[in-house]
This record gives C-alpha cells, sequence and structure tokens, in this order.
C-alpha cells in the first residue's frame, strides 16, 4: 500500500480563501447569535434612520417651500427703491420712461403704486388699511394673483381712473365682515382726510401654502390712475415698485442682471433694489442647507454611539470565541484571515444596520408625506442611500479594526487552552 | 512496506531542538527551559505514543512539531522542509496542508454541522463550497460517520465527536496526525472506538503522533517516545 499524499505536495496556488467565504462566515456567525446580533445593530439603525430621515426630510422640505413660492410669487423680478441705502419712494421713483425700457423685456410689466389708507369699523374708529395702485387685469399680467369672486377691474376702467376696487380675501372680511363684499362700496379716507368711494367689483383669492399667513394682508387694489388723482402724495407718472412677471421660458438671472443694468445706467448703483423669488428661493435653500447640515451632524453622533456599541460587542465576541480562533489558527487560518474574518463580521453588522435604517426612513418619509400637506413629493436620494450605507460599512470597518486586531493576535496555544 | 525511498525523508526530523520561555520584568527574568535538545525522527506511516508526565515537555514538543509554536535552538525539518524562519502566514500554510490536529476537547464549532464542522479547514485553502462538502462527506463516511452528516455537535455522542474531529483532520490529508489526549474526555467504550480507528488509519499508512499519558493507549502505538524534564528519555530515533 502506498501512504503518499494524493494530492501533489502543497498546492502552489495563491494562498488564500475565497473573499466571499469571510462574508458566508459572519452571516452564520450573526445569524446564529439573531438577538445579540439585532440588539448590536439596533444603535446603527437608528443613526442611519435619523441621518437619512433628516437628508431627505430637509430636501421635501426645500422642494416644498420652492413650490409654494412659487405660487404665491411667481418667477418673478421686483424693483424698489433701496431702503437699504435710504432711499424711498420719494427719492427713488420709478418713471413711466423706465416701464417702457423694461417692457423690451420677456416679462409682463405691472407698475405699482404703495399707499395707505384708513377705514371706519365703527363710526369714530378708524383703522389702516394697505392701499395699492395695480393695472387694470392684474390676474392676466401676474397668474399668481387669483380671483375668488367677482371680477377685476379692466385695463379700460384702469386708465380712466375709476374709482373701483378688488379687496384681498383679508380685506374684504375686514371692511365687509359676514357680507358678500362684491357690489358694496368700501368709503377709505387719505390721512388728510380726502374721502374715497370705491365700488367693489372683486375678491382675490387668499396666497396658500406656507406663505399663506405671510401674503394675507388687508390690501385694496384700484388703478394707479385713480392714486395719481386722488391721493395727496402720489405724483402723476411716477411709481412705487415695478413686479416683472416672467414670461415662460425666460431666465431669471439673465433677465435680472438686464434690469440691473437699466436702473444702474440711468441712476447709478445702489438706488434701487432688484430682487428675484429666485434669490428668495436660494436664501431660503441655504437656511435649510445649514438646518440639515446641523441635524444631520447631531443624528451622526448617534452613529458613533452605535459604532462603540458594535466595538463593545465584538470585542465580547472575540473573546467568546477565543477557542474557535485558536482552533481556526491551528487548522491552517493566518493571522490575517482571522482579522478579515471578524472586520467583514463588523462591516456585515453595520451594513445590515445601515439597510434597516434606510428602510425605516423610507417607511416614515411615506408616511410623512402622505399626512402632512407641506411635504407633498417624497424625496430618497439614491446618492443619500449609498451615502448612509457607505457610513454605515465604514463604521463598521473603524470600530471592527481594534477588536479583529486583538483575534488576529491571539496565541493559537493559548487560545486553544482558554477555558 | 513502505518504499525505501520515503524511507530516507522523515515526516518528522529534530536535533538539538530546545524550546526556552522567558517571562517577568526586564530586571528579574523567569527562564524555563521546556525542551532541551530533543533529537526526535519520525518516518512516513509510524504510529508514535509521545508519553511522560505532566510538565515533562511533551505539549511543547507536540505544538512545535504542528508548528503551533517554533524552537528557540535546534533545526526542525517537516516532510524534509526546514521551518526555521518561516513567517506567519507560511507556518499557518504548512499547517493547514500538512498537519492535522485532534484535541483532547474536540474543539469542534457548536453551530456548524458535523459536515461543516470538517468542511472548515479546506476554507483556507480557497476551494469552492461544492469540493469541500465533497472531500468532508468522504471523510465522515471513512470513519462510519456517513449518517450524521446534519448533526450539530450537541447531538452527537463523545466517541462521535472526536470521530467528527479525526474526518476533519483527514480530510487535509496530512503528512501528519496529531492528537493531544484523544481520549481524555471519554469513556472507556467510546476510547476504545476512538483507539480503533487510528489502528486503522495506521494501517492505512497514515503516521501518527498521539500525545497520552495512558500506559494502555501508549501501547497500541508502533513506537514510545518517553520524555522527562524536557529530554527524550527513550525512544527518540527509530
Amino acid at each position: 500500500m502506498n501512504p503518499a499524499r494524493p494530492t501533489p505536495a502543497a498546492p502552489a496556488g495563491p494562498m488564500g480563501m475565497n473573499p466571499l467565504e469571510n462574508f458566508r462566515m459572519a452571516f452564520e456567525s450573526l445569524w446564529g447569535n439573531k438577538l445579540r446580533s439585532f440588539l448590536a445593530l439596533l444603535g446603527i439603525v437608528i443613526g442611519v434612520f435619523a441621518v437619512t430621515a433628516m437628508i431627505s426630510l430637509g430636501q421635501m422640505a426645500t422642494a416644498g417651500i420652492t413650490q409654494d413660492l412659487e405660487a404665491i410669487a411667481g418667477r418673478s423680478i421686483f424693483v424698489q427703491p433701496n431702503f437699504n441705502e435710504g432711499q424711498d419712494f420719494s427719492t427713488a421713483p420709478i418713471r413711466q420712461e423706465d416701464i417702457l425700457a423694461l417692457q423690451t423685456l420677456p416679462a409682463a410689466v405691472i407698475p405699482q403704486l404703495f399707499t395707505s389708507a384708513q377705514y371706519e369699523v365703527r363710526p369714530g374708529t378708524r383703522r389702516s388699511i394697505q392701499l395699492q395702485g395695480t393695472p387694470g387685469d392684474l390676474p392676466r399680467l401676474d397668474p399668481t394673483n387669483k380671483l375668488a369672486k367677482g371680477r377685476y377691474f379692466s385695463e379700460a376702467e384702469a386708465r380712466g381712473g375709476l374709482a373701483v376696487a378688488v379687496l384681498s380675501d383679508r380685506a374684504a372680511r375686514d371692511l365687509f365682515p359676514g357680507r358678500e363684499a362684491v357690489g358694496q362700496v368700501a368709503r377709505l379716507y387719505y390721512p388728510n382726510g380726502a374721502r374715497l368711494e370705491l365700488t367693489v367689483v372683486g375678491v382675490l383669492q387668499p396666497p396658500g401654502g406656507l406663505f399663506g399667513g405671510l401674503g394675507a394682508a388687508a390690501t385694496v387694489y384700484v388703478p394707479n390712475e385713480l392714486i395719481w388723482n386722488t391721493s395727496p402724495t402720489a405724483r402723476k407718472g411716477q411709481y412705487d415698485f415695478v413686479v416683472l412677471s416672467l414670461k415662460k421660458g425666460a431666465d431669471a438671472r439673465q433677465v435680472t442682471r438686464q434690469v440691473q443694468r437699466i436702473f444702474e445706467g440711468r441712476y447709478g448703483k445702489g438706488k434701487y433694489q432688484i430682487a428675484s423669488t429666485e434669490s428668495f428661493q436660494d436664501t431660503l435653500r441655504s437656511i435649510t442647507l445649514i438646518l440639515q447640515a446641523l441635524l444631520g451632524a447631531i443624528a451622526g453622533l448617534s452613529l458613533l454611539v452605535g459604532g462603540i456599541g458594535i466595538m463593545n460587542i465584538m470585542l465580547v465576541s472575540v473573546t467568546e470565541r477565543t477557542r474557535e480562533i485558536g482552533l481556526r489558527k491551528a487548522l491552517g487560518a493566518t493571522s490575517s484571515q482571522i482579522r478579515q474574518q471578524f472586520l467583514i463580521e463588523a462591516v456585515v453588522l453595520t451594513l445590515v444596520g445601515g439597510l434597516l435604517g434606510v428602510v425605516l426612513a423610507a417607511g416614515l418619509l411615506l408616511v410623512i408625506t402622505a399626512t402632512v400637506p407641506f411635504f407633498k413629493v417624497f424625496i430618497l436620494n439614491p446618492a443619500t442611500v449609498l451615502l448612509a450605507l457607505a457610513v454605515s460599512a465604514l463604521v463598521g470597518l473603524f470600530f471592527g479594526v481594534w477588536p479583529a486586531a486583538r483575534a488576529a493576535a491571539l496565541d493559537p496555544i493559548e487560545a486553544l487552552r482558554y477555558e | 512496506m513502505v518504499a525505501s525511498q520515503r524511507e530516507k525523508v522523515p515526516v518528522v526530523e529534530m536535533r538539538g531542538v530546545t524550546k526556552v520561555y522567558r517571562s517577568g520584568s526586564s530586571t528579574r527574568t523567569v527562564e524555563v527551559r521546556a525542551l532541551s535538545g530533543v533529537d526526535l525522527t519520525i518516518y512516513p506511516g509510524e504510529y508514535v505514543a509521545l508519553m511522560g508526565p505532566s510538565g515533562s515537555g511533551k505539549s511543547t514538543l507536540m505544538h512545535i512539531i504542528g508548528l503551533l509554536d517554533t524552537p528557540t535552538e535546534g533545526e526542525y525539518r517537516l516532510g524534509g522542509e526546514p521551518v526555521r524562519g518561516l513567517s506567519e502566514a507560511q507556518l499557518a500554510r504548512i499547517r493547514n496542508q500538512r498537519v492535522g490536529f485532534v484535541f483532547q476537547a474536540f474543539f469542534l464549532l457548536p453551530r456548524l454541522t458535523a459536515l461543516h464542522n470538517v468542511a472548515l479547514p479546506l476554507v483556507y485553502r480557497g476551494l469552492p463550497l461544492a469540493e469541500r462538502l465533497k472531500r468532508a462527506r468522504a471523510a465522515l463516511e471513512a470513519v462510519g460517520l456517513g449518517d450524521r452528516l446534519d448533526h450539530l455537535p450537541s447531538e452527537l455522542s463523545g466517541g462521535q465527536k472526536q470521530r467528527v474531529a479525526i474526518a476533519r483532520a483527514l480530510v487535509q490529508e496530512p503528512d501528519l496526525l496529531l492528537a493531544d489526549e484523544p481520549t481524555g474526555n471519554l469513556d472507556s467504550r467510546s476510547s476504545d472506538e476512538i483507539l480503533g480507528l487510528f489502528d486503522a488509519l495506521h494501517r492505512q499508512g497514515k503516521t501518527i503522533v498521539m500525545v497520552t499519558h495512558e500506559p494502555d493507549v501508549g501501547a497500541r502505538a508502533q513506537r514510545i517516545v518517553r520524555l522527562r524534564d524536557g529530554r527524550v528519555a527513550e525512544g527518540g530515533v527509530a
């Protein structure tokens, strides 16, 4: 009989096991300890859940704010005296020739006047109300103004300076509480006592969304011409501010620059303030971004805590499995293979935690989208998911290094003797 | 029965192997001389019992034979190849391919079935799972446990556990079976069963080194190497 080994001497192939083997072993070992594995990865689940939910909620909030802002202001550019630089309506008026220049741009130009008046709540008690001059047919020029009742005064009525008015929802409720406003006559008084009697022809819808409260001022809209003719302060041919409602496809930034050029060319820098809804959105976006970063950092702390939990459980596991480690070494595992095994176990643990966290976050976001009106769209970026999973894998790698190194450093003889 | 050409290449060849353990601080070191000047030769197909009272150094010698430890001084060749200066990874690889361990306490992984326990050493050879399981099944059949493949260690008797452990050593197709008190945890009936299995493996031509302190166990071997105070007192060379 020939006792020679049937295999040719030590196969010289690359030392090594298939790296997937370690994943298989990791799952086996984690599955064998289901309850403990679950408790260990709970910290990671919560951390990833928090980070993912924060990032996505931030993105959903930004989307909601953008939509709301477009609903109340559309894509518009505002020109008004630069109050920050000490200008006011009388020092920096907008003239007819400016309006003509603006009309060459791809936007509906809506020159307006802004003043205040008073109305009588009860005989002897007067309260202030905003009086705003506009061209006729405003809802056509700026579709964010929607009529609730009646009609807007026409182009012809506006040009003729007729004593007609359209009320904001709030103004209608203030002036005619509990009554139908359209068809009534509203009596307003200028500060000098002059009286205006206006026939109400329409009522606007209240602005919706998050900014509904901001836009809910009591405003009486009348023809610009009427204010020129009646107000003691207004001067004919001069406007207080202009809204340019951008046409479809117009580039907000480019038109803003053109408007700037017109006014700076005529009056120099700093006299007029030119702002676009786009720039408001930018501001709001940067605010939400800061909030997001702040909340994300706090959520990130929970990941750190979760990682320490993983390290703890891995250290316990290494101690518990000392004999297993000794045996594996005796059977031919190298220290680096043992290190790999425990490192991958930690990574699998945190990765599973990360996946659970993302699934939980997605669930929460779905519930929020379905129940909170402000969050209209469900956003869960693939980039966010990838980031969450990558971070959880890194947490496993980082906090697994030490326990894995301890496992790898065990002396097999000592480890096999360990009781 | 053994080819004369193989006769010239011993499985184990030791010349003057000494092992000194140092412990303690830099000012007061304690030296323990576990082995001093051991000469030992074991040829292929031999069945050798390593005996001696506790503290005689037989555990240390077994660890050195099995490459779990390295000599402080002296020369050791395993299968004709010197092991001096090999890295930890190289030693692990040779252990994986040339040495099959059988331990007193079996050391089966409790959550793995008999089949997967036996297949374990082959993981470190990079063999695909199907091949590992095929070889493991054959090894279990060879020790008479072909009907216990899917049993967990907790579902097996002591003797069966040790047979699984022997199958795990055999699956490596090692140059050397290294058994450390393999019957130490077994009742006498199971002991007989296991010793019978070693006898059979010896008849098949396997090289076996068995550490034991029981004279009747040692008597089953072809040759007895006795250690006393870290030296070979008897039987070092065939």
